[in-house]
C-alpha cells in the first residue's frame, strides 16, 4: 500500500471539494434571501458534508481492505452507504427549506398541515416532501450498523494476523 | 394538489424513536465487542462511532420529537428556544462521527504495526524461552558432535602409519601418534601433557637440518616433502620424507607446527639395491666379454705349458718354471670361469636337489679346516625346507664362498651359524650364514658385491667371491642380503624362491 495514500488523498480532496460545492451552491441561492444569521445553517451543512465524506472514505477503506467479504463488515458498509444517502437527502432538504417560492403551507403546526406547490414547482415539492422523510434512510443505516456489530460479535471476528496494510 | 404533512410527522416521530433505540443497542453491542478483545483499537473505534451516533440520534430524535410535539401542542416559542441547541448538538455529533472515521484509517495502520511488533516480540520471546530451555540440550548436542568429530580425527591420528606430530615453535613435542613413537623410539608412557616428551629437534641427525626447517616453516608457513635423516632414541637412523604446516594458536601466542613424517628408509634401501644391481649387471657384461676372449688364449697357454712339462724331466729348473706358469694359468682360468659364472654366461645344469645336503657337503669339506682355527659350526635347519631345482655345483660354490669369508673374518676362535628357514607364505627359503667376525664397515657395505673389491691382502683374496655368488643366486632368481655390525659379526642371507609346488616335499 505504497501508492495508496496518494490516491486516497486525491480522492479525499475530491470528495471534500464536492461537499464544499454542495454547500456553496445554496449560498448563491440564498444570497437573495434575507437571513439574519446564516452561519448556523452553513456549519450544519458543512458538518453534513464532512459526515458524508468520512462515510465515503469508510466505504472505500472497507472495500480496499477486502473486509467486505465478511458479512459483518459488509453491513457496516451498507450502514455507511445509507448514511451517505441520508446526508445527501438532508442537505438537499435543508437547502430547499429556506426557499419560499416552492409551495404554500397550510394549517402549519397542526395535524392537518399540508403543502400546496406553486404551479411548475410540483416536482421539487414532491422531492422535498419525500426528502423530509429522511428517517427512511437513517433508520436503515443505524439498523445496518446494529446488524454489523451483532454479526461481528456472533462470528467472533478476528483480524488477520498480519495484514499488508 | 395538496400534500398532507402527517406522514412526514409520523415518519419523523417513529424514525426518531427507532434511531434512539438502535443507537443505544449499538452502544451496548460495541461495548460487548470491545470486551471480547480489549486490545483491538478497531473495536474501540466502533464504540466511539456508536457513542457519537447515539448522541446524534438522541439529540436529533429528542429534538424532532420535541419539535413536533411542541408545535402540535402550540408552543412554538419553546421550540424556538430549544432549536439552536438541538441543531448545534446535531452538527457537533456529525463532526465527531466524521472525525473519528477519518482517523479510523490511521488507527488501523497503527494497530497493524502494533500487531506486527507484538508478533515479533512474541517470536523473540519464544525463541529466547526455547533457547533458555534447550540451552543445555544444545550444548550437549554440540559437545557430542564435537566428540564425534574429535574421535574421527583421533582415529586418523592413531592409525596413521606415518608419524603425525604437533610441535611448538621451540621444538617441544606436544603430541605424537603411535606410529611416530615407534619411528622415534619414544616410550608410550611419556605424554606431552607433563612436557616429558623430548625435544623434536633432538631427533634430527644433523641439528642444522632442524634449524633450517624451522626457519622455512616460520617463513613460508609450510614445508612439503623435505628429505631428512632422523635418529631414533635407540640410535636407529631413519630416512624420512617430512611435510609440515604452521598454525598460529592465539591462546598460546606461539606458532604450532604440524608434521607428517613418512619413513622412507626402506624405499631408500631398495633404491640403493637397484642401483647396485644395475652396476653389477653392467660390470658383469664387461667382465663376461673380457673373460670370454681371455678364456681361449688361456686354454692354449695351459695346453702348451702342459705339453712342455711332459717333455721336461722332473726336477730341473725349467720344469719348476713351467709348473709355475701352469699353476698361474690355472688360477687365471679359475678367475675367468668365476667371472663367467658371475655374468651367468656359463652353462648351468639344474636338477632337483636338497639344499640341506648341498650345505652339508660344503661343511664336510671345510669342517677340518675350521676346526684347526677353533671355529665352531652350528646348524639350525628347518625341516620344512622343500627340495629345490638348483645347480648343485654352483650353489656349493656360493656357500663355500660365504663360509670362507666368515672364516676369514673371524680369523681364530669363533663360531659360524648356518640357519635355514622356509616361509610358506612368501614361498621362499632363507639361508643365513652368521659369524662373529670383524664385521663390515658401513662404508664398504655397498661395495662388497663389486667384482675385485676386497679388503684382503694380495694373494689372500681376489674380491670375486661375493660377486660370483651374487651372480649365481640371481641366476636362481634369488637374492643375497647383508647385515653387519663392525666388531660383532655379519649375516649373509641367501633368499631362494620355491618355484614349484611339486618339489614341496621336505628334504634334509
Ligand atoms: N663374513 C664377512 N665378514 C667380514 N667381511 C666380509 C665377510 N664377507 C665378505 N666380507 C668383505 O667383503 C669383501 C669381498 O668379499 P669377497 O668374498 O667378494 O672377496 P674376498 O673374500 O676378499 O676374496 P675371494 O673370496 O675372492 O677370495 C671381503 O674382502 C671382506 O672385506
Ligand atoms: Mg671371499
Amino acid at each position: 500500500m505504497k501508492k495508496g495514500p496518494t490516491i486516497f488523498g486525491r480522492r479525499k480532496r475530491f470528495a471534500l471539494f464536492l461537499g464544499l460545492l454542495l454547500v456553496v451552491v445554496p449560498r448563491a441561492v440564498w444570497a437573495t434571501q434575507v437571513h439574519a444569521e446564516p452561519e448556523g445553517l452553513y456549519a450544519h451543512q458543512l458538518a453534513h458534508a464532512f459526515f458524508l465524506v468520512s462515510m465515503g472514505i469508510l466505504v472505500y477503506w472497507l472495500r480496499e481492505r477486502h473486509l467486505t467479504q465478511h458479512r459483518g463488515w459488509r453491513y457496516l458498509q451498507y450502514a455507511a452507504i445509507f448514511f451517505i444517502l441520508w446526508n445527501l437527502d438532508t442537505m438537499f432538504v435543508h437547502h430547499l427549506e429556506g426557499r419560499e417560492d416552492l409551495f404554500l403551507t397550510f394549517s402549519k403546526g397542526t395535524l392537518q398541515a399540508a403543502l400546496q406547490p406553486f404551479p411548475g414547482r410540483e416536482w421539487l415539492t414532491w422531492a422535498f416532501y419525500l426528502g423530509k422523510m429522511d428517517h427512511l434512510l437513517c433508520v436503515p443505516a443505524i439498523l445496518f450498523l446494529y446488524l454489523s456489530l451483532r454479526e461481528l460479535i456472533r462470528t467472533g471476528y478476528r483480524f488477520p494476523r498480519s495484514e499488508n496494510g | 394538489m395538496q400534500l398532507p404533512f402527517w406522514p412526514v410527522l409520523l415518519v419523523d416521530l417513529l424514525g426518531s424513536a427507532l434511531m434512539i433505540v438502535f443507537s443505544i443497542l449499538c452502544v451496548r453491542l460495541s461495548f460487548q465487542l470491545r470486551s471480547q478483545d480489549r486490545e483491538n483499537v478497531v473495536w474501540t473505534y466502533l464504540l466511539m462511532v456508536s457513542h457519537a451516533l447515539t448522541a446524534f440520534a438522541v439529540s436529533r430524535g429528542v429534538g424532532h420529537i420535541a419539535k413536533e410535539l411542541l408545535i402540535l401542542g402550540d408552543r412554538p416559542d419553546i421550540w424556538a428556544a430549544l432549536r439552536p441547541y438541538s441543531g448545534s448538538i446535531n452538527t457537533i455529533t456529525f463532526c465527531v462521527v466524521g472525525a473519528v472515521t477519518l482517523f479510523f484509517e490511521r488507527i488501523w495502520r497503527v494497530y497493524q504495526q502494533v500487531l506486527r511488533d507484538k508478533e515479533a516480540l512474541q517470536e523473540a520471546h519464544e525463541k529466547l524461552l526455547f533457547m533458555n530451555k534447550h540451552l543445555e540440550d544444545l550444548v550437549l548436542e554440540r559437545t557430542q558432535e564435537l566428540a564425534r568429530s574429535e574421535g574421527k580425527y583421533r582415529r586418523i591420528f592413531e592409525v596413521s602409519r606415518d608419524m603425525i606430530a604437533v610441535v611448538d615453535a621451540g621444538g617441544t613435542l606436544l603430541d605424537i601418534n603411535p606410529a611416530g613413537r615407534e619411528m622415534l623410539g619414544i616410550p608410550h608412557h611419556l605424554t606431552g601433557r607433563e612436557s616429558a616428551l623430548p625435544d623434536f629437534g633432538s631427533f634430527f641427525a644433523r641439528r642444522e637440518d632442524w634449524d633450517r626447517l624451522r626457519e622455512r616453516i616460520l617463513r613460508d608457513c609450510y614445508v612439503s616433502d623435505a628429505e631428512v635423516d632422523l635418529v631414533a632414541a635407540d640410535g636407529r637412523e631413519v630416512n624420512v620424507l617430512l611435510s609440515a604446516a604452521s598454525e598460529c594458536e592465539v591462546s598460546r601466542k606461539t606458532e604450532i607446527f604440524h608434521f607428517v613424517v613418512k619413513d622412507i628408509s626402506q624405499r631408500k634401501a631398495m633404491q640403493q639395491q637397484l642401483l647396485q644391481a644395475d652396476k653389477l649387471a653392467s660390470i658383469g657384461q664387461l667382465a663376461a666379454g673380457i673373460a670370454h676372449e681371455i678364456n681361449n688364449p688361456l686354454g692354449i697357454i695351459l695346453g702348451y705349458t702342459q705339453l712342455l712339462i711332459r717333455e721336461e724331466p722332473e726336477g730341473t729348473e725349467r720344469y719348476e718354471d713351467l709348473k709355475t706358469i701352469e699353476r698361474h694359468s690355472r688360477t687365471c682360468k679359475t678367475i675367468v670361469e668365476d667371472l663367467l659364472s658371475f655374468s651367468r654366461r656359463a652353462h648351468t645344469k639344474k636338477e632337483t636337489a636338497s639344499l640341506h645336503e648341498t650345505i652339508e657337503e660344503v661343511l664336510s669339506v671345510v669342517r677340518h679346516n675350521l676346526e684347526l682355527d677353533q671355529i665352531q659350526v652350528e646348524k639350525d635347519f628347518d625341516p620344512a625346507v622343500p627340495l629345490l631345482v638348483l645347480d648343485k655345483d654352483k650353489m656349493r660354490q656360493v656357500f663355500m664362498n660365504l663360509i670362507m669369508n666368515a672364516k676369514q673374518a673371524i680369523g681364530k676362535d669363533g663360531w659360524i651359524r648356518v640357519e635355514t628357514r622356509f616361509d610358506p607364505g612368501r614361498r621362499q627359503i632363507r639361508v643365513a650364514v652368521r659369524d662373529n667376525g670383524c664385521g663390515i664397515k658401513p662404508g664398504d657395505l655397498p661395495r662388497i658385491f663389486d667384482p675385485f673389491f676386497t679388503t684382503k691382502g694380495t694373494g689372500e683374496g681376489t674380491g670375486l667371491g661375493l660377486s660370483v655368488s651374487y651372480g649365481i643366486v640371481k641366476n636362481h632368481a634369488g637374492d643375497i642380503l647383508v647385515e653387519s655390525q663392525v666388531g660383532e659379526g655379519s649375516t649373509f642371507t641367501v633368499v631362494l624362491p620355491v618355484e614349484n609346488e611339486d618339489e614341496e616335499n621336505a628334504g634334509t
